[in-house]
């Protein structure tokens, strides 16, 4: 009897722990994937790596002759206190935390600058709020992948961040400053080593209008389920072509992205007309004297966006359909 | 757990057992009821007595005097002719009269950038106002930004204080609630009414800015600041709560600035790159006819912007600016 009792007390006891063990098993898997959750599920990449903030590195940043006032941090949750209908965009792209501080002249105090530093979490949504709102006709800045300079201040894409400056007036003396500041940031504020968006290469060269690719990470050419959707420009003569595509997990989902896009073209007035080439054949929308094509290859949705010559879109949709074909192999 | 295994558990030992632990779950049950609260935290009811509206600014009808559209690189120029053209600055402000400028002061950036009203039309204005025989002229707004780092930075706190006017910071004792009558956002919502409550003429100064969310943010957007709270969450609808703006304030005049328009990733800028030089000044009564008008000197057209038609179905003025047969003039 007592050893009967003694097994089934051990047997108890085994079974006791082993189900604690299961429940606490499951709660620290919870607290993995919570903390730790696929952004990518959402359109937005996650960060790879953690740099040590820019904060630590503040001193490092200050430019000859300057000195620092105040700083400032925002958050998600109140970057619209900064820059207030703007915050949308970064918040959409997968904004994490705004880091800002203003520099002075020592000598002169009408000379000051603010530094804006965007953690956008990933290169990818970096480059997304960088390109989207490049300037037209800038100067690219040398050895900077994505970097350009305005007349006034310079703009670029430093790993995960994106980083702008406003000067107080245009002042040669402040933008050497700038360009101090951005010099120091790239050589004291780490940064993962993973440079490279591999998306930017499935672009045809020919044509190509250097440095003119752009992602939307939401709603591109204002159709709000047009998410993660690469731009670039061709030249072709006097005509400049806009020509797109986004890749999909797999080509069922490329067709139907293409085919949602399709009829939000026909919803807004757009109509079906006869393609050139018969590979285009109902993929031709003549949208309000412009022509829209879109189609899909493989895990691509592909096409071209309000050109003004049916000919010279069609020209630019196959040779995007060859090289998004050569991508899928 | 050695007794609970006991296979030799009498009736009575059983018995107690069930009774002790129904004890201890009806004593944590009566504990979580005693705790419980039905009714919730306490809310702040505001009683109607408490709701404010801001005053009627405007002044009557003029046939042929509601818009001016003035050519000109000089702000202070423009703006003077402007008003002239709609019968003179006496014509909006009389002698004695306490008149309140608000202007978009929105950001922390300097006049270069256009993110905001530029010091020297308010100083114009000022000058205007004093002119005329104001008794008082306050240079007010609520904006985005930390505020005394936007009035100083945009240039606008010293330029409105050296022609004459007194600055008006936002405290938190300035704002009130208000609804707007047939409003679907401003309901119970705080606005900065402080500088406004006891003021007779309302004038508002605003660049003519591209706006990532609304499209435009020109002078009916500009009353965006007079809203308090966490008013970002407006931007979900944004053309409602542009429209219900245009509702609620109705000011004496509307100065709209498209001397240097922001064409590119407004509202903020960030580089004199985003703007074009188009030297035009707008002055009028109707703020709908102004933004109308505003709106294409950023290539749009008013259809392009639908907080404009809800303005106009809601009474605020109209788009149809050519109607109004805007008077022309080049300085």
């Amino acid at each position: 009897m007592d050893s009967t009792s003694d097994r089934s007390k051990k047997l108890e006891t085994a079974i006791g722990i082993c189900l604690l063990t299961i429940l606490f098993l499951i709660a620290i898997t919870i607290l993995i994937k919570q903390s730790d959750y696929d952004m990518g599920r959402f359109g937005i990449e996650k960060a790879v790596g953690e740099p040590e903030p820019i904060k630590a590195k503040l001193l490092s940043l200050v430019p000859a002759g300057f000195e620092m006032l105040s700083e400032e941090v925002y958050l998600a949750d109140n970057l619209f206190e900064k820059i207030n209908g703007k915050a949308p965009l970064y918040i959409e792209s997968g904004f994490e935390k705004l880091f800002t501080q203003r520099f002075i002249n020592k000598k002169n105090e009408d000379l000051w600058m603010e530094l804006f530093v965007f953690d956008m979490a990933a290169l990818k949504n970096a480059f997304s709020v960088y390109s989207v709102q490049r300037r037209p006709d800038v100067e690219f800045l040398p050895d900077i992948q994505f970097g350009y300079k305005t007349t006034d201040s310079p703009y670029f894409v430093h790993g995960k961040y994106y980083i702008e400056f406003i000067a107080s007036s245009k002042s040669d003396e402040l933008f050497k400053a700038m360009m101090e500041v951005a010099h120091n940031i790239q050589t004291n504020l780490p940064v993962d080593k993973y440079t490279e968006i591999p998306e930017l290469t499935l672009f045809p060269q020919e044509n190509l209008v250097t440095d003119s690719p752009k992602l939307y990470l939401a709603s591109a050419f204002g159709f709000e389920k047009f998410t993660d959707i690469f731009t670039a420009q061709y030249k072709l003569g006097d005509e400049t072509i806009t020509a797109f595509f986004g890749k999909r997990p797999d080509s069922k989902d490329a067709q139907l992205a293409a085919k949602s896009y399709y009829n939000f073209l026909l919803e807004n007035g757009g109509e079906l007309k006869p393609a050139i080439n018969k590979i285009l054949e109902g993929k031709v929308i003549d949208f309000y004297d412009t022509t829209e094509i879109v189609s899909s290859a493989g895990p691509f949705v592909y096409g071209i966006h309000e050109a003004e010559s049916q000919q010279s879109a069609e020209k630019i949709a196959i040779t995007m359909l060859n090289k998004l074909g050569q991508g899928n192999k | 757990m050695t007794k609970s295994n006991d296979k030799n558990l009498g009736r009575r030992q059983f018995l107690s057992r069930a009774g002790k632990a129904g004890i201890s779950i009806a004593a944590a049950g009566s504990v979580s009821l005693l705790l419980y609260d039905a009714k919730g935290p306490p809310r702040h009811v505001v009683k109607t007595e408490e709701f404010v509206t801001l005053p009627d600014f405007s002044v009557p009808h003029v046939a042929g005097q509601t818009l001016s559209i003035v050519r000109g690189p000089d702000r202070k120029q423009t703006v003077t002719k402007a008003i002239e053209l709609l019968g003179g600055i006496e014509r909006f402000v009389k002698k004695g009269e306490t008149v309140a400028i608000k202007p978009n002061v929105a950001f922390a950036r300097p006049p270069m950038l256009g993110a905001t009203a530029h010091p020297e039309l308010v100083a114009a204005v000022v000058e205007l106002c004093r002119k005329a025989g104001a008794k008082l002229v306050y240079v007010t707004d609520n904006p985005i930004d930390a505020s005394a780092s936007c009035f100083t930075l945009s240039g606008i706190r010293k330029a409105a204080s050296e022609a004459g006017a007194s600055v008006i910071l936002p405290k938190a004792h300035h704002f009130k609630p208000t609804t707007l009558a047939d409003g679907k956002l401003i309901k119970n919502w705080p606005i900065f009414f402080g500088p406004f409550a006891n003021i007779d003429k309302l004038i508002g100064i605003s660049p003519i800015k591209h706006h990532e969310r609304a499209g435009a943010s020109m002078s009916m957007k500009n009353w965006y600041g007079l809203l308090g709270g966490r008013r970002n969450i407006f931007h979900q609808d944004i053309n409602t709560i542009i429209a219900e703006l245009a509702m609620m304030v109705k000011p004496t005049l509307v100065i709209l600035d498209g001397t240097e328009v922001m064409m590119t990733n407004g509202p903020t800028g960030g580089s004199v790159s985003d703007l074009k030089r188009t030297n035009t000044l707008i002055a009028s009564c109707d703020m709908v006819a102004a933004d109308s008008y505003g709106c294409t000197l950023l290539d749009l057209k008013p259809k392009d912007l639908p907080y404009l038609a809800k303005a106009q179905a809601a009474g605020a003025g109209t788009t149809n600016y050519e109607a109004l047969k805007p008077i022309l003039d080049t300085v």
